[in-house]
């Protein structure tokens, strides 16, 4: 198999120039137009923001990084590229690195399901682009299969590994339904702005921001429909909200024990979760005295994403195992269109239809003519098999174009239904 | 029919222990092997208990309600049984094996000791017995779902407060639905008890001549009713909730087994018929 995959990725690059080189969607389009037919014949790009990917059918057999630095220089103008931030894969290693990459265990976070939704899309952009041909489609099926299984079958992307997704696991440990519970953002930086979109993506019922700077505020409830509190007072309407995410860049406490007491008894003692992930902290952490009060900071979350993270680590044997079966199954396929096995196969098919209808019709002729029926028979077999023959001896003769050889002689077993004899024989 | 009773006798224990074993498994490992596979395990297993109560019934000519051994394995059935409904209509899958330990329990007390009784009292062929016991049994059958679940509220809430992320936090579902699950159970076990105590009150004096209020079960039953009366209306109307509901339900549970015993195993009563 002639397949190259040409990875710029986070093992190979500084974040600084996987930035530069990544290719957003249009760009995507016009980089496969720059390559198609120049130096690939069919492929697909990945590429986001730990990566950039190139999978395809090299037209010529040394294809160097400088080709491609060539061709993305005129997408992106990055300068520095060196050969050692290239890394090759070729024929089998390349489908090995895409089903890896696919089922997440290549990725810098293990098992992010990002990656398999960003394959699928960019398998897409290469079709709409007329780069996706008969094998990359096929090597696609057997990627996106691989993909689902590693989901499905492993526990590769289970369980939160960031902290604010963390965050909202361990709230949704407490609360079973967020569409009625209340939750308050305190400060409207970064951090805030991830932690109230989670939120606001779970359904929390009511959202609200505070922040001292109230034009930030603003900003942040804009985008996500959230309601604004005052920060002056913040402390009186604690009382309000089942949810407490701080995340300012304050330098004192700005929540202590007593008023998160006088905020519990005057909701009753109604369970209440404060989150609070901001370096240093924003929460007295003696509050998680209090009864019904769930404190959390940065260092209790980190533990819940440091035991997933290690969880998916464990997962990562059962995934080579999907891929090696995926691989396998591939090769399998591929191999099966080689042509010297397709003219037995074909042959043989032609021979078994030839034999049975003999067979059965022989009886209605002499002992002489069925010997003639027979040679009869072989011959008519031999004449229309004389052209398809010769083709697929050329096939197997010649390496010009294996691809469009593959292709055919897939069309070929499919119309005969070669594949399907050889099942039922087996 | 003698031997596939006795022979159904000794394998009921068994069938709930492999039932205990998947669930602890698929528990402890977690991923989707024994997901669907425990639960039918459960359903066959309460299937072939529901077949063995049946031939009982017909072969000793009454229903296994007349001594404390047949009822704990009515009450064995009873537990695994709600928990099936349970898990059905939830679809919570993670908190079975906590509830069939308790039938494990029951069933192998039974099994050992159960008695062949044919001949019973004529006071306990009474349909009203039937229906008293039978309220009984489902109302005990929820009230210990919902000590259990109340256990792993407990179980869970010192967890999260402590920051310990382990198995508990990973399989078990969040506090709100475990509270639910306890309060919604104890509901039940509180509504089924009134009912017992209640025929209790009306036919009990009648039927017994050496019937007493101040019978050790009676008022076992009626503390542990109060209780949760006072634990239910408290959280109705937002006097107690959470952790405090959760106290008096397993304390209600307690009770309701320190009566038990001491009624059918230490006292002399009316009320035992060991």
């Amino acid at each position: 198999m002639k397949l190259l995959a040409v990875s710029i990725n986070h093992r190979t690059a500084p974040v600084e120039l996987r930035e530069a080189l990544h290719l957003s969607d249009n760009e995507v389009q016009s980089y496969i137009q720059k390559i198609k037919g120049k130096l690939f014949s069919e492929g697909v790009v990945i590429s986001t923001c730990n990566r950039t990917e190139i999978y395809g059918i090299p037209v010529r057999q040394d294809l160097t990084h400088d080709d491609i630095k060539n061709t993305l220089g005129n997408i992106k103008s990055v300068d520095y590229l060196q050969p050692e931030h290239f890394q090759y894969y070729r024929s089998d290693e390349a489908i090995h690195h895409l089903f890896s990459l696919a089922t997440g265990i290549d990725s810098l976070l293990i098992g992010d399901n990002q990656i398999f939704k960003q394959v699928k899309d960019s398998f897409q952009i290469a079709e709409e682009n007329g780069f996706v041909g008969f094998l990359m489609k096929r090597i696609f099926d057997s990627t996106v299969k691989a993909g689902k299984r590693a989901i499905t079958e492993t526990l590769i992307s289970e369980g939160a590994v960031t902290v604010s997704y963390a965050a909202v696991q361990l709230i949704e440990k407490i609360f079973s339904n967020l569409s009625k519970k209340s939750a308050l953002v305190i400060g409207a930086g970064e951090t805030g702005e991830i932690a109230a979109k989670h939120l606001s993506e779970r359904g929390i019922g009511k959202l609200a921001i505070t922040n001292r700077t109230k034009e930030r505020a603003e900003k942040l409830a804009g985008k996500i429909n959230a309601k604004i509190i005052p920060f002056e007072i913040l402390k009186e309407q604690l009382y309000e909200y089942d949810i407490i995410l701080s995340a300012t860049s304050a330098e004192n406490i700005i929540l202590g024990k007593e008023e998160i007491k006088a905020a519990m008894k005057k909701r009753n003692y109604n369970p209440c979760v404060i989150m609070d992930i901001a370096v240093p902290r924003d929460v007295d952490p003696a509050v998680k005295e209090i009864d019904y009060v769930f404190y959390n900071d940065i260092d209790s979350l980190s533990i819940i994403v440091q035991q997933n993270l290690n969880k998916r680590k464990d997962q990562i044997p059962k995934v080579q195992n999907i891929i090696e079966e995926e691989l396998k199954a591939f090769i399998n396929w591929y191999k099966s269109l080689d042509a010297a096995p397709t003219i037995k196969n074909l042959r043989d098919y032609f021979e078994s239809i030839r034999a049975e209808e003999v067979d059965k019709n022989k009886n209605r002729f002499s002992m002489e003519d069925q010997e003639k029926l027979d040679i009869i028979t072989k011959r008519i077999i031999n004449k229309i098999l004389h052209h398809p023959t010769v083709e697929l001896k050329k096939y197997a003769e010649s390496d010009v174009d294996s691809n469009e050889a593959a292709m055919k002689i897939s069309i070929i077993k499919e119309l005969f239904g070669i594949d399907i004899n050889n099942n039922k024989e087996t | 029919m003698k031997d596939i009773i006795d022979f159904s006798n000794i394998l009921l224990p068994f069938l709930y222990i492999i039932t205990f074993v998947f669930y602890s498994y698929d528990f402890m490992k977690g991923g989707k092997r024994f997901v669907n596979s425990k639960r039918l395990f459960l359903f066959l297993t309460i299937f072939f208990h529901l077949f063995y109560l049946l031939l009982r019934t017909i072969y000793f000519d009454h229903p296994p309600i007349t001594n404390v051994f047949e009822i704990f394995t009515v009450l064995a059935f009873a537990i695994s049984f709600s928990y099936f409904i349970l898990e059905l209509v939830t679809d919570i899958r993670g908190t079975g094996p906590f509830i069939i330990i308790i039938s494990i329990v029951f069933q192998t007390i039974s099994s050992f000791y159960i008695p062949d009784l044919f001949q019973v009292k004529e006071v306990l062929r009474n349909h009203l017995l039937g229906i008293h016991v039978f309220t009984a049994l489902i109302g005990y059958s929820a009230i210990t779902i919902s000590a259990v679940y109340g256990f792993l509220y407990l179980t869970l809430y010192k967890d999260i407060k402590l920051n310990k992320f382990g198995l508990i936090f990973d399989r078990l579902p969040s506090l709100d639905v475990l509270e639910k699950l306890s309060f919604y159970s104890a509901v039940i076990g509180f509504v089924l008890l009134t009912w017992t105590i209640i025929i209790g009150i009306i036919w009990l004096p009648k039927a017994f001549p050496k019937f007493s209020y101040a019978d050790p079960k009676l008022i076992g039953t009626f503390a542990v009713w109060v209780l949760y009366g006072i634990g239910l209306f408290s959280k109705i109307f937002g006097k107690l909730q959470g952790k405090k509901v959760i106290i008096l339900s397993i304390l209600g549970f307690v009770i309701a087994i320190i009566s038990t015993i001491i009624t059918n195993f230490l006292a002399k009563s009316f009320h035992s018929f060991y």
